[in-house]
């Protein structure tokens, strides 16, 4: 049984009190801002990022991935009391939720959705533990080629999943590429892109951007749609569910589960993305669709199920492949990376506890936030209270020290406000700014696989067709591309997230 | 805060905008890299890539301009330029701030600049806020986690 083997060795490491303290500390974190409006996980990772630097490589990353799953517990917690929220995957939770709530049905809503996520959060976490491995062993065949195609087709499929327009989505990603190419370059020695400024030598850091695009940019529009946030909380019932609720809840969680941790994998999938498919799932396989809109539990319990799955399971590419699927991911690999870590097939191999020690944690953390959550409620909702303008002058300084400390030099720190203003002007122009992240990360890997792969063949590009895997991938690439220009298509996509408008 | 609204004509002001960004920057890296080795598919030098993802760059641009010009009117949302300005010129001033002053001289500098970006601000708040921030910024920052940032300009 070496899959019990090292199950165990995972939770040696995921129960060390170290590793817990920091599991916890993330959960904490990840609530905290998933309650809190206008802070979103991709934001705190960033800031949080460069901190990691100084903490030990594990007990850095099972806090960074503490903050990611806590916030979809967090923000469906807003999302039903209030009608507010807190992140985007709980959005239609919102829709539901809420209507429980005005129906003197919070707590079941709030039971309901800790419930279903921690039991989504269990499965998704043994999907990994097993899918983690066979993956892996499957990806140490890979080679140049194989590479590339994986690398477009999950460049693409990210586009094509996420919402907003997908052409802008790929202009976003080749403008992530060109600035992943700003340094020197590996191959010659030669500085290229740096407009001879011996800053960029090194090429920009992952923090700089990703706190300019989504740290300052985000404060900026948060400060520009000024809303007057009434914040009412309803008095909270019972917390237990009814018998009736349960019987009508499970077969939703399951459902919710197996779309979120399916969605999870794919490529630009994730947490957001699980969710409104659970959502319309759940509408179509009900008997009374009217229902939904006025409290069904269903579509509390499917898409929070869904969410946290989702969460979890885009972990997968990002640990066997070293492939990230969406711009947390992303966040994340950098986390490794800064701890010398390339995550991939190998780490598997040459370093199981940090593969196992993150998924235990995984299963500890979403343990710990059902805790958080369900008899601590009450705090949090006091939280919302909290009025932004007292929150952002902190978020202001935590940025701009964590970007001076990844060199300690206010160069870096100069060039984040440059981009938190191209920041800005790329959400004037309706770009989301997550493929570009992808892009950046996955840049120099490309270009390396891309050369390598060339350079085998002599320049024949015949050599990402003649493999079998590497084939497949790009004509699933392909079909893709042939798909988003089908009007029909094009058409349920929109479908598929207007309930978000709503 | 006026939404994006629709009125007639033609024109999607979001994606012209998405086009001037994408062809300009494409442009710039161009330029930055004119005078970088091609090479071959087979032995790349290091323009072989950056130049093709450029060009790419500007053509998508330019598609998503074309488009936009035929699709239905939609203007870019008014844009609030205090919370834009005030932030940057926090941070960066920040940033001189830090090299030649100090944490203690940026943090504030940051926090006060910082918070006239929010109408709402109270000067009470923002000085308590400005004062415990600062301090708990020194401590784990500077004294907890070792950042190399002087506290003090002397």
């Amino acid at each position: 049984m070496e899959f019990l083997d090292l199950l165990m060795l995972g939770f040696g490491e995921a129960l060390n009190p170290t590793n817990l303290a920091f599991c916890l500390l993330g959960a904490l974190l990840g609530t905290l801002i998933g309650v809190l409006p206008g802070i979103g996980p991709t934001a705190t990772i960033a800031v949080l990022l460069p901190i990691t630097f100084y903490l030990p490589p594990l007990a850095g990353i099972i806090m960074l991935s503490g903050i990611y799953y806590g916030a979809q517990y967090g923000g469906s917690t807003t999302a039903i009391l209030v009608n507010l929220p807190g992140e985007a995957s709980s959005v239609v939770t919102a829709i539901d939720g809420y209507k429980m709530a005005q129906n003197g049905k919070a707590g079941s809503a709030l039971a309901v959705a800790a419930l279903g996520s921690f039991f989504a959060g269990t499965v998704a976490t043994f999907g990994i533990a097993i899918a983690g491995p066979t993956l892996s062993s499957f990806a140490l065949s890979f080679g140049p080629a194989e590479y590339v195609a994986l690398m477009l087709f999950g460049l693409l499929a990210a586009t094509v999943l996420a919402r907003g327009s997908v052409l802008k989505a790929i202009g976003m990603i080749l403008f992530g590429l060109a600035l992943g190419m700003v340094g020197i370059d590996a191959a010659s020695g030669e500085e290229r892109l740096t407009f001879s400024a011996i800053e960029l030598f090194d090429g920009i850091d992952f923090v700089v951007i990703a706190i300019g695009v989504f740290g300052f940019t985000e404060i900026i529009e948060n400060l520009e749609n000024v809303e007057a946030r009434g914040v009412l909380v309803r008095k909270l019932s019972r917390l237990w569910p009814t018998r009736e609720d349960f019987r009508k809840a499970w077969p939703a969680v399951l459902r919710g589960t197996g779309v979120g941790t399916f969605l999870g994998i794919l490529p630009g999938g994730g947490a957001t993305l699980a969710a409104f498919c659970a959502y319309s799932l759940e509408k179509k396989v009900a008997k009374d669709p009217r229902e939904f809109g006025n409290g069904a539990v269903q579509g509390v319990a499917g898409p929070e199920a869904a969410n946290n799955a989702g969460a979890q399971s885009s972990f997968i590419p990002l640990l066997t492949l070293g492939i990230p699927s969406n711009n947390m991911m992303a966040m994340m690999l950098s986390a490794f990376i800064i701890h010398g870590i390339t995550p991939g097939p190998t780490v598997l191999q040459t370093q199981p506890q940090i593969f196992w020690g993150l998924v235990a944690s995984m299963w500890v953390g979403n343990l710990m936030l059902v805790v958080i959550n369900l008899p601590l409620i009450g705090v949090w909702v006091k939280l919302l209270t909290v009025p932004y303008r007292l929150l952002y002058p902190a978020i202001l300084l935590f940025c701009c020290v964590g970007v001076y400390s990844i060199n300690n030099r206010i160069f870096d720190v100069v060039l984040a406000a440059g981009f938190g203003l191209l920041g800005y002007l790329f959400r004037k122009a309706k770009c989301e700014p997550g493929p570009l992240l992808l892009g950046f990360v996955l840049g120099p890997l490309l270009e390396t696989n891309i050369r390598r792969a060339l350079v085998i063949s002599q320049g024949s590009p015949s050599v990402f067709v003649e493999r079998p895997i590497s084939l497949v991938l790009l004509i699933a690439t392909a079909a893709m591309l042939v798909l988003m220009v089908l009007p029909s298509f094009r058409k349920t996509r929109e479908e598929a997230f207007q309930e978000e408008e709503a | 805060m006026a939404g994006p609204r629709k009125a007639g004509g033609t024109g999607d002001r979001p994606d012209l905008l998405t086009a001037a960004l994408f062809v300009g920057l494409g442009a710039v890296g161009l330029w930055a890299g004119r005078d970088l080795t091609m090479g071959t598919a087979a032995a790349m030098g290091p323009g072989y890539l950056p130049r093709i993802v450029c060009w790419l760059l500007i053509l998508v641009g330019l598609t998503v301009g074309g488009m936009g010009l035929f699709r239905a009117r939609e203007d870019i949302t008014i844009p609030n330029l205090r919370p834009l300005a005030v932030i940057l010129l926090s941070v960066v001033g920040f940033a001189f701030t830090a090299e030649y002053f100090g944490f203690v001289a940026a943090s504030v500098w940051l926090l006060l600049i910082g918070s006239l970006a929010d109408r709402e601000s109270r000067w009470r708040e923002v000085i308590l806020l400005t004062a415990g921030l600062t301090a708990f910024g020194a401590l784990v920052f500077i004294v907890g986690l070792g950042v190399q940032l002087p506290i003090w300009p002397f």
